[in-house]
């Protein structure tokens, strides 16, 4: 984090007269890099020129200044050509810094996407033709594809490629991953919006448990292993508020009554000078739920009625 | 006899009179502005700022939502089928739907329709008084349950349903269950705020000709993040979630009808429903066997629904009408499909009583004088009926003793 506080010994910065600059980002979508390098020029094959030397410029959170100064180590330390430079992968970045965030991840896919840029870009310079390489410019998708995501400028085929490359299977996975969808949201479910393209990509494939339920509120999620089977697992709880709920909420004049239990949800009403107190939901859910879950099962939650 | 002619209008759950602010509010609209929104030149974005600006009101009026969060489509009807069937769409992983056996027939039939698609529903009773019971609901949300669907209060007998109790319960079991509440009956009448008072209500329709804007008018909040698919396809209007062009001069409309609504609500509410109290007080004393329906239930101030034992309600409407006096009934007989109010019948008011139901619906616009001619022509109009009734002794003016074995 020196490069946060300005410290020397960073890659923080921009090489003057670069052999390869890309950038990637806007400052309207909230982060952007600029990214340079400058390589050893191989006197006859440009495509053995290696890289000494990469530095950056970045407008973002602190992830985002990490994964650039990550992506200039890697690069740094490894000796590449901007060729074999190009298989860095966003997740090579997020080893490097022994993790990132779930929301954090596009940080790292910026820092991938600016050097691809600064290769294509070094490659144009130097009269190498990728193309004849084999390698994939996607020089088309951002002009010419559909805008799907506007609050991001997001096009159709570079999201068809991100979900493919990272292996995104959710909403909320694309938008960690390139942000897509994570304005104002109205693009995830309209014909043709993520949703869509999602199943267009993985057709075929055995979608994932899709929005899987976050409890599952049978009787099966009784612990399968408890001694309990749902009559006593009740029974327990029954006892447990009779034994050391009802006695102090009786002494304030007001008392609890079981509405229901499904699975381990207690469904609970406070009643008499309880019912009209304020504090009557905080009271249920600090103190009842905490009695419970010590006394009967540590996933018990208690829901207010 | 021309006093007698004038209408006296008492039948507001159904529509409403336009306001003259709302109409004034159009006009502009519907001469001078007509313009696509989504046309590039200088006219056409002044409507599309235009429609922008009563999209920010309305979200305002709702609790300060954000704007984007309301979509605006042709009714009530079509914002029912939007939650309902959107949502069913969007999320194919489960088919079981909650909602009551009261609800509006464009909740109800879209229930329906998925049942025969393979979905369950659960149609949650009512007792007598109208209300829910919060045992049963909690026994039927399962793992399954996609939407719970539950009407904030009900067109025949205005009885209001605890949507902000039921909203929490369906979420604070499981977050992933979507919650919509059709509120055509109270935007406009009861203060609703979807930030603070209603934060988990995903989905809530409305029109606007329940609260004086035009009819060809509604809206549907969608709470950001909300999984529902559009169900009017076409183009990119309403960000793609709504196709066809913006019904400028009723987008307009219904925000100054709401806008309007929301200044004078308190006002309003306390004058209705000192108007409506009385119609009911005095209607009670002077007509004997007579039941007010949800009246032991939390209920709107507006609505009076209520049933004469032993006559039949078209009867009462089409005298009613004679003398100019708009209102409506729960009897089989005007509700064109030969079956009695559903509403009245899942709150087990009796036969004799459901076919004599009428419902009297009061807005800002009736006064005293309104109640006073429905005192005025009310009881004989009764008396008449029951002079007719073979379930009536007109001697004693009450049932005949052997009333209850005719009806059996």
């Amino acid at each position: 984090m020196d490069a946060v506080h300005g410290k020397p010994g960073t890659h923080l910065g921009e090489i003057e007269n670069p052999d390869g600059v890309g950038e990637h980002g806007s400052i309207a979508c909230g982060d952007a890099m600029r990214f340079t390098f400058r390589v050893k020029r191989h006197p006859t094959d440009p495509t053995q020129d290696i890289i000494t030397e990469a530095k950056y410029l970045t407008f973002g959170c602190t992830s985002a200044i990490a994964s650039s100064e990550a992506l200039c180590g890697i690069i740094e330390q490894g000796e590449y050509t901007p060729i074999n430079a190009l298989k860095i992968q966003n997740s090579d970045i997020v080893d490097f810094l022994q993790g990132l965030p779930e929301q954090k991840i596009h940080c790292s896919v910026m820092g991938a996407e600016a050097l691809e840029a600064a290769v294509f870009n070094w490659a144009q310079r130097r009269g190498v033709d990728l193309k004849s390489l084999g390698i994939d410019m996607h020089d088309q998708e951002t002009e010419e594809g559909r805008i799907v995501c506007k609050c991001f400028s997001i096009t159709e085929p570079y999201l068809k490629r991100k979900i493919r490359e990272l292996n995104l299977r959710s909403i909320p996975q694309i938008t960690n991953a390139i942000k897509a969808g994570g304005g104002c949201t109205s693009c995830h479910h309209v014909p043709g919006g993520l949703q869509d393209i999602l199943d267009q990509v993985w057709a075929g494939e055995t979608a994932a448990a899709e929005n899987p339920s976050l409890v599952q509120i049978t009787p099966r999620e009784v612990k399968e292993d408890s001694d309990f089977s749902p009559y006593q697992f009740a029974k327990k709880v029954e006892k447990v508020i009779d034994e050391y709920v009802r006695p102090s909420l009786k002494a304030d004049g007001g008392d609890l009554e079981l509405v229901d239990i499904k699975g381990t949800i207690i469904y609970c009403q406070l009643k008499g000078a309880c019912s009209n107190c304020m504090g009557a939901s905080q009271t249920l859910k600090m103190m009842v739920e905490r009695i419970l879950k010590d006394q009967v099962d540590e996933r018990i939650r208690v829901v207010e009625v | 006899m021309t006093d007698l002619m004038k209408i006296t209008y008492l039948d507001n759950n159904a529509t409403t009179q336009v306001a003259p602010e709302v109409y004034e509010a159009m006009v502009p609209y519907l001469t001078e502005d007509y313009f696509n929104p989504s046309s590039m030149y200088d006219p056409a974005q002044r409507t599309h700022d235009a429609i922008s600006a009563a999209r920010k009101k309305i979200a305002d009026a709702l609790g300060r939502v954000d704007p984007k969060e309301i979509l605006f489509t042709g009714c009530a009807t079509e914002s029912n089928n939007t939650a309902i069937l959107g949502t069913a769409k969007a999320n194919h992983n489960r088919k079981h739907i909650i909602t009551t056996a009261v609800e509006h027939p464009a909740v109800i039939e879209v229930c329906r329709e998925l049942e025969r698609n393979g979905y369950s529903v659960t149609y949650l009773g009512v007792d007598r008084a109208g209300n829910l019971d919060m045992r049963e609901f909690i026994q039927a949300l399962s793992h399954n349950t996609l939407l719970v669907s539950i009407m904030h209060a009900n067109n025949e007998t205005g009885v209001i349903f605890p949507i902000e109790q039921m909203s929490r319960i369906a979420k604070q079991t499981d977050s992933a269950i979507i919650f919509h509440t059709d509120a055509t009956q109270t935007v406009g009448k009861l203060p609703i705020d979807l930030v603070s008072g209603f934060p988990y209500v995903d989905l809530l329709s409305f029109s606007g000709h329940k609260l004086h804007a035009p009819k060809g008018i509604g809206a549907l909040f969608i709470r950001r993040g909300t999984r529902c698919r559009p169900f009017m396809l076409g183009g990119h209007q309403e960000d793609g979630r709504r196709g066809g062009t913006e019904n400028v001069p009723y987008i307009i409309g219904l925000s100054r009808a709401l806008t309007l609504a929301m200044e004078r609500r308190e006002q309003d509410e306390s004058y209705i429903e000192k108007l409506r109290d009385r119609l009911e007080r005095e209607l009670v004393e002077k007509i004997p066997s007579v039941q007010v329906n949800g009246k032991e239930a939390p209920r709107l101030p507006n609505t009076l629904n209520i049933s004469f034992h032993y006559i039949e309600g078209e009867g009462m409407l089409f005298q009613l009408s004679s003398f100019g006096i708009c209102a409506s009934s729960g009897s089989a007989c005007t509700s064109g499909s030969l079956e009695p109010s559903h509403v009245l019948r899942a709150m087990k008011v009796p036969f004799t009583a459901v076919h004599g139901s009428v419902r009297f619906s009061l807005s800002r616009y009736n006064s005293d004088e309104d109640i006073d001619k429905v005192l005025e022509v009310f009881p004989q109009i009764v008396t008449n009926l029951r002079n007719l009734s073979p379930y009536w002794d007109n001697e004693k003016n009450l049932p005949r003793s052997d009333a209850l074995n005719l009806v059996k």
